[in-house]
């Protein structure tokens, strides 16, 4: 007898092994009520879609986008490697997308190569400009984040007590040292201008001038965007060095500044980076005297808006304080209205083109 | 007569019945296999429960079935369409499984009633075998360490210098493709060795623990890929981010039907297939290898017959570490032709994937190959799933991890299944503990 039910378990077994297998081959698909409607997809790298940086705020565009324009259908679709970038790409054009949206300069080749392979298609790319050929349709998006890092700047440099601020980065390349370089400019005008000597740790700017492309100097960084617990320790250290505000430019290592911020008691705060730090981690708002934001999320939504309408523009787009592409928000800390009128005098004068964010022209304090 | 079933053979025994026919006996035999614990279908039946358990999760967290089940509490008419919305959701999530890894079956006919489109038809099956090549090469090492009772956690870094070294090779060096390409390989092969040489070393002559030992190294290693992409020799010229050059044409291994075809699949699956070649002669048929499966077996009786066990560890990693140096510039060669940052890094590091792979296919070269197809095909499949229905491509790790719980626990899968003992009493553990 047992063997007999032996048989039934094993033929049992067969047979519902069978029974997926066909079931899963012939079953519809449930998504294809989505079929008319027009795509908006992402491909994120490496970071995954809750990196509580680009990613998540292209992914947010994405949504903000569908939000406005109820024909609009949003997907996406996460890397674990480099290794993955152009089949993700190659899937979303096989699944019709009307616009794919690529996030970060890791992701350059991949773009360039299926823009260059897909004329027609739509791109646009976070934080990058690829080069393509004529004919393609890819609009990059950059963002002139030490505008706003100079502002940041300034106003740590108008709330710190203790005449000393700090920042690091995630890792030494542009994307994050520009907004490293121009938070030390903000300082040197602040100094400047005002007649105070507030000093910065964490970033010595080379010689020469920024830009998007290339952003040289030596600094404090983490090696990584994901190490909490270094993130901790290193704000730790600048705190003991007598600084009172930190600037993590890492992503979500900035979390472990504001551990790190709890843990030395009052008057420690941290300047959140990229997304509203009292929206993205709202139950810290009080720790956050503000944030350098880059606006991701409203330009990829224009652009997705913008394809979706038929308006879409290839070609580049450049955030900076003039189109709100980025920008300084303020946190849960009481701000004098004196700096603010400060900060809003700097924020003119950039957009004027008169106050250079060069920390190379104005003095280092020693 | 017909007294000839299963019951009538004693347990534990692998002689099939000396009376009846011909056919009887070997159909005997043959059910005797495929009813009891052997390993391959405790492999196939650990599959087979991992899909039901990833079933289960879809059926649990996709929002549209759990609608569908609240329902039913309203008015119990619900229920058949809760039964079906369920099946669809399951269905529709390993058919997009199967057709973004294997085939399409409309796309096949299309293509072979036509004639057209027989890139996009067999681009799933070209990425499963993209996927598959490296971890094949990194998995058997991994299975060779473990046939001779030792554990090399390290792979995953010994695989990232493997790739650095042969990336610095390929893009430093401007020779012919018949030298270039086959200097590129020996240097993945040194970079690996030298990285996979210091703990055998560590472990052969100060006693140092080889898990302790490889784990560690993994960090020092990624620590060394951070600093090699943003240094000058190696880093893209005229980039500031990590970057690190790129290959030389002459020194990657080409997709197997061309550029044009945009198949991705290279030339790679011949190294791969040279190295489950070399594995099953170096494990099966040679006398080193006997040499490593008798320290894995009992390193006491080892040592006491003869065979230096200091060599032994030192030349198992050294195979080891060379085979995931190969596997890590197979996997730069095929697919990006340059290194960053993130290379190998988290979810990505097929020397950890390795291990679960070298566990299901029992550390044997060919179990290897089809492991690493399963498993590729999960990642690939799962891509596509995560781009048609919506379901997380997390989805697909769940799985492997569940298939390899299973396999881990031949025990559970036997009373699950209600197995008879295996004739030659295989049910054990692919690998042994800790320090054992």
């Amino acid at each position: 007898m047992g063997s007999f039910r032996r048989f039934v378990t094993v033929l049992g077994a067969s047979a519902l092994m069978v029974g997926t297998l066909t079931i899963s081959v012939a079953a519809t698909s449930v998504t294809a009520s989505a079929a008319s409607k027009f795509k908006a997809c992402v491909v994120t790298d490496t970071g995954g879609i809750n990196d509580k940086s680009f990613n998540e705020s292209a992914w947010d565009g994405l949504k903000a986008a569908a939000k406005q324009d109820s024909n609009i259908s949003v997907q996406y679709l996460s890397s674990t490697s480099s290794a993955d970038y152009a089949p993700n790409i190659n899937s979303f054009i096989s699944k019709g997308c009307g616009i794919i949206v690529t996030v970060g300069f890791l992701m350059d080749a991949a773009t360039a190569a299926a823009a260059n392979a897909h004329p027609s298609q739509k791109f646009a790319i976070v934080d990058d400009a690829p080069t393509v050929k004529a004919g393609t349709h890819v609009l990059a998006l950059q963002y002139e984040t030490d505008q706003a890092g100079f502002l940041g700047g300034i106003l740590a440099a108008g709330m710190t007590k203790t005449g000393t601020v700090a920042t690091y980065g995630g890792e030494n390349f542009s994307a994050v040292t520009l907004y490293m370089n121009g938070f030390v400019a903000g300082v040197r005008y602040f100094d400047k201008t005002y007649s105070k000597s507030v000093k910065v740790l964490g970033w010595t700017p080379g010689k020469g001038t920024c830009s998007l492309a290339a952003c040289a100097g030596s600094g404090t960084f983490i090696g990584n965007f994901t190490d909490q617990t270094a993130g901790k320790t290193d704000t730790t250290t600048f705190f003991s060095e007598g600084a009172d505000i930190v600037f993590p430019v890492a992503g979500s290592v900035g979390l472990g500044s504001v551990a790190a911020a709890k843990l030395a008691g009052a008057g420690h705060y941290v300047m959140w980076v990229d997304s509203n730090g009292c929206e993205s981690d709202a139950a810290d708002c009080k720790y956050f005297v503000g944030t350098v934001a880059k606006g991701v999320e409203p330009s990829v939504e224009a652009s997705v808006l913008s394809a979706a309408k038929g308006t879409f523009k290839a070609g580049s787009y450049i955030g900076t304080l003039k189109n709100d592409g980025t920008a300084l928000e303020y946190g849960g800390v009481m701000i004098p209205a004196s700096l603010k009128a400060k900060i809003a005098t700097a924020k003119a004068g950039i957009i004027a083109g008169t106050i250079s964010v060069n920390p190379n022209s104005y003095p280092a304090v020693k | 007569m017909s007294e000839i079933a299963p019951a009538e053979i004693p347990q534990g025994s692998n002689e099939p019945v000396d009376e009846g026919p011909v056919w009887a006996r070997r159909t005997s035999a043959l059910w005797v296999r495929y009813t009891s614990s052997s390993p391959i279908v405790i492999a196939a039946l650990a599959v087979f429960l991992g899909l039901v358990f990833g079933a289960i999760i879809i059926a649990t967290t996709t929002p549209a079935v759990l609608d569908a089940w609240r329902s039913i509490f309203h008015h119990w008419s619900g229920l058949p369409v809760a039964i079906k919305v369920t099946f669809d959701n399951v269905g529709s999530a390993y058919r997009a499984i199967f057709t973004g890894s294997v085939v399409d079956p409309q796309g096949f006919w299309h293509s072979l009633t036509t004639g057209k489109g027989w890139p996009n038809t067999l681009t799933p099956i070209s990425e499963t075998f993209t996927y598959a090549t490296p971890l094949v090469i990194v998995s058997i090492g991994v299975g060779i360490a473990f046939q001779t009772g030792l554990f090399n956690i390290g792979a995953n870094g010994q695989a990232v210098i493997g790739g650095i070294a042969g990336a610095a090779v390929g893009s430093m060096l401007h020779l012919p493709t018949i030298l270039h390409l086959p200097l590129t390989l020996l240097g993945g092969i040194a970079g690996g060795m030298l990285c996979g040489a210091l703990p055998g070393v560590l472990k052969a002559y100060t006693g140092a623990h080889e898990v302790i030992v490889t784990l560690m190294f993994n960090y020092v290693t990624y620590a060394f890929l951070l600093y090699a992409v943003l240094s000058t020799p190696f880093q893209q010229p005229g980039q500031s981010n990590d970057i690190g050059r790129t290959m030389d044409p002459s020194a990657i291994l080409a997709p197997l039907f061309g550029t044009k075809s945009g198949l991705r699949v290279s030339y790679g699956v011949f190294v791969a297939a040279a190295v489950v070649v070399f594995a099953w002669w170096l494990l099966d048929r040679s006398s080193m290898g006997f040499d490593f499966r008798v320290t894995g077996a009992n390193p006491a009786a080892a040592r006491a017959s003869g065979i230096n066990g200091r060599r032994v560890i030192v030349v198992v990693f050294l195979i080891s570490g060379g085979l995931a140096g190969l596997a890590g510039l197979v996997q730069v060669a095929s697919t990006t032709h340059y290194i960053d940052g993130g290379f190998l890094i988290g979810n990505a590091g097929i020397g950890f994937t390795a291990i679960t792979v070298a566990l299901l296919g029992r550390n044997r070269p060919m179990g290897i190959v089809w492991a690493s197809l399963l498993f590729a095909a999960l990642g690939v499949g799962g891509r596509n799933m995560q781009a048609s229905t919506g379901i997380p491509l997390d989805l697909a790790t769940v799985i492997q991890s569940a298939i390899v719980l299973f396999v881990a626990t031949p025990v559970l899968v036997k009373e699950i299944f209600r197995l008879r003992a295996a004739p030659t009493a295989t049910v054990q553990l692919a690998t042994k503990g800790w320090g054992s």
